[in-house]
């Protein structure tokens, strides 16, 4: 789970050194070390991260086992991938989880952040809410399932209030609904942070400006505590698209009765990727290809479509 | 508080213990999960919430020889670990060149790690396979780690600079006044002095490899290389051939959990902090 934000550290973008600084000995001394520090991690970042992206751009253009003779087929994959029905239930997924798990995750995010800014207690719950985020994937997967068997603990629960014939949480129509909740319920820990660092940080005597004024809770979130996280809001929008886009491990752990991987129903882009390339007979190396270039152009619009859209002048406090 | 005296009534009484309400649920499925991995599988679905009348230890001990989550441990906290020495022996020179030599190519050298950040592994993965399948690398712990300490670079050395960039210049100067070399000055005052930025990096890295799964499932292949996350997964599937044993399933799941939890409760504010800084800046 890599989470920091997009956006450069300020300390980066150094200053035009001074012309004295520049040129003294000290300095050139110094800068004699830059390609010897950088160099390594540079490469290995350009061999094992650029080049492959730059690869898989090439493959998805051809026809390829993964071995043996590759075939030039132009736009084929890309064709193919528009054609297949999977493909359709796997992307709508992944928009699903975008939005749908990101408008909830985010509503209840902005709640707690809310509530826990008021609240005796509020480090402690903070703490515990964000824990899921560092647990495996696999484990979050085989808990939530667990919960949700036909003799499990939810449906326990639901008969002791008297649902006498609760769904089969686990059955192809539910188990998309049974992940998003449980992608919320991950999730929401981090962002609900990430927000209540940025409300920590709004000065307090803004707020006993709004007192003075009479301000309501409603018009203090509105007019204070919300312009003043727009930026933070941004940044977390960010984050979640990158990190929505990936998720692989909590779906596919779902596999359950199902063999090697679960229903194609709950599918997102990132499990079609992986099993057109390493789970079907033949690796299609291209398609799966063409899948990741698809992924990567997701990220990218939202990205630029997102910092647009967040792009304002600063609120200076 | 003076925010909290106008909040309207309902709101107030409702909202905190809402908090709680989504707070204790996760407690209540850790304590479940403990609870679980002491039961006979009758138990656990006869009374989920009831104590283990007697511990079943057999769960981990069957969990820990026949499935082996032991040797998967080993492999994991080898890889983990090794991972996260390497990642940092090479991020940190990186990061601290890019935030503290200054030359024309700072700025772009920099946003080009962070670009890295917005590539989904499943991208990357295809050619990575066909590479290291040449280079005799797959099903091999080496070539994994290789790969890890790789795509670890984007984030630590991002991570990594905005934290040198933060710290005092004045100790530079000093030491270079004093007669040190700069390569000197680095590793043996600022890597020193950068200590607890590079505690919190390792600290993440080794959190996010510690239950990585993607990269493992396609790049190792046999019983005795796998990690944590792929003997769970190997335990689900033969759960399916020999009859379900969710006492043994579930003392995996602590396993795995268990050592995250020990390191949350120690070092649990560095690794809130450390997750989420640069967000808020």
């Amino acid at each position: 789970m890599t989470a920091t934000a997009v956006r450069q550290p300020k300390a980066t973008g150094p200053a035009p050194a001074a012309p004295a600084e520049r040129t003294s000995p000290l300095a050139r001394r110094r800068r004699r070390l830059f390609w010897p520090f950088v160099a390594p991690a540079l490469v290995l970042y350009v061999v094992f991260y650029i080049l492959p992206t730059l690869a898989t751009a090439w493959i998805s253009l051809n026809t390829w086992a993964g071995a043996g003779p590759m075939e030039f087929a132009g736009i084929d994959n890309y064709r193919r991938l528009l054609l297949d029905p999977i493909f359709h239930d796997s992307f709508l997924n992944t928009l699903t989880i975008l939005f749908v798990v990101g408008g909830a995750t985010f509503a209840l995010s902005f709640l707690l952040t809310i509530i826990l800014r008021e609240m005796a207690g509020r480090k402690a719950v903070r703490a515990i809410i964000f824990f899921p985020n560092i647990v495996s994937g696999v484990v979050l997967s085989i808990l939530w399932g667990f919960l949700f068997q036909a003799e499990g603990v939810v449906n326990q629960a639901l008969r002791a209030f008297g649902v006498d014939q609760p769904p089969n949480w686990l059955g192809t129509e539910n188990l998309f609904t049974v992940i998003m909740i449980g992608l919320v319920w991950v999730q929401t820990g981090f962002f609900t942070t990430i927000l209540m660092a940025a409300v920590d940080r709004i000065p307090k005597d803004l707020y006993e400006a709004c007192d003075l004024e009479g301000a309501n809770a409603w018009q203090r979130f509105r007019h204070v505590t919300f312009p003043l996280m727009w930026d933070v809001v941004g940044v977390c929008a960010v984050l979640w698209s990158i990190s929505a886009i990936k998720i692989f491990e909590f779906i596919y752990a779902f596999a359950g009765a199902a063999g090697q991987l679960p229903p194609t129903k709950v599918w997102n882009t990132a499990l079609y990727a992986y099993a057109e390339a390493f789970s079907s007979g033949v690796p299609k190396y291209g398609s799966a290809a063409a899948t990741g270039m698809v992924m990567l152009a997701l990220v990218g619009v939202l990205v630029v479509v997102l910092r647009r859209l967040f792009r304002r002048d600063t609120v200076q406090f | 508080m003076n925010a909290l005296r106008r909040l309207p009534g309902p709101a107030k009484l409702l909202g905190s213990p809402f908090a709680w309400l989504f707070a204790l649920f996760s407690v209540a499925v850790a304590v479940w999960m403990l609870l679980t991995s002491l039961k006979s599988t009758r138990d656990i679905f006869a009374a989920p919430w009831a104590l283990p009348t007697d511990p079943h230890w057999d769960n981990y001990s069957r969990a820990w020889t026949a499935s082996d989550f032991g040797g998967a441990t080993v492999n994991t906290l080898l890889l983990t670990v090794g991972t996260a020495v390497a990642t940092i022996a090479l991020a940190a020179p990186a990061a601290y060149a890019l935030s503290r030599i200054l030359t024309r190519w700072n700025s772009g050298i920099t946003a080009f790690f962070a670009l890295g950040l917005g590539i989904p592994s499943q991208v990357i993965v295809l050619p990575l396979y066909v590479m290291m399948n040449q280079l005799y690398l797959v099903d091999s712990l080496t070539g994994l780690w290789i790969l890890y300490v790789a795509t670890s670079m984007p984030f630590t050395v991002f991570f990594l600079t905005g934290f040198f960039g933060s710290l005092p210049k004045e100790l530079e100067e000093a030491a270079a006044l004093d007669g040190a070399t700069p390569n000197r000055t680095f590793w043996q005052i600022m890597l020193p002095l950068a200590r607890s930025g590079i505690i919190t990096a390792m600290i993440l890295n080794i959190i996010q490899h510690w239950g990585e799964t993607l990269f493992g499932l396609i790049f190792l292949q046999s019983e005795e290389n796998a990690t944590l996350s792929l003997a769970l997964l190997g335990f689900l599937q033969r759960m399916q051939y020999n009859g379900a044993d969710w006492g043994g399933l579930f003392a995996g799941v602590c396993t795995v959990v268990l050592p995250v939890l020990a390191c949350y409760v120690w070092l649990g504010r560095r690794i809130i902090e450390g997750m989420t800084l640069g967000s808020v800046k």
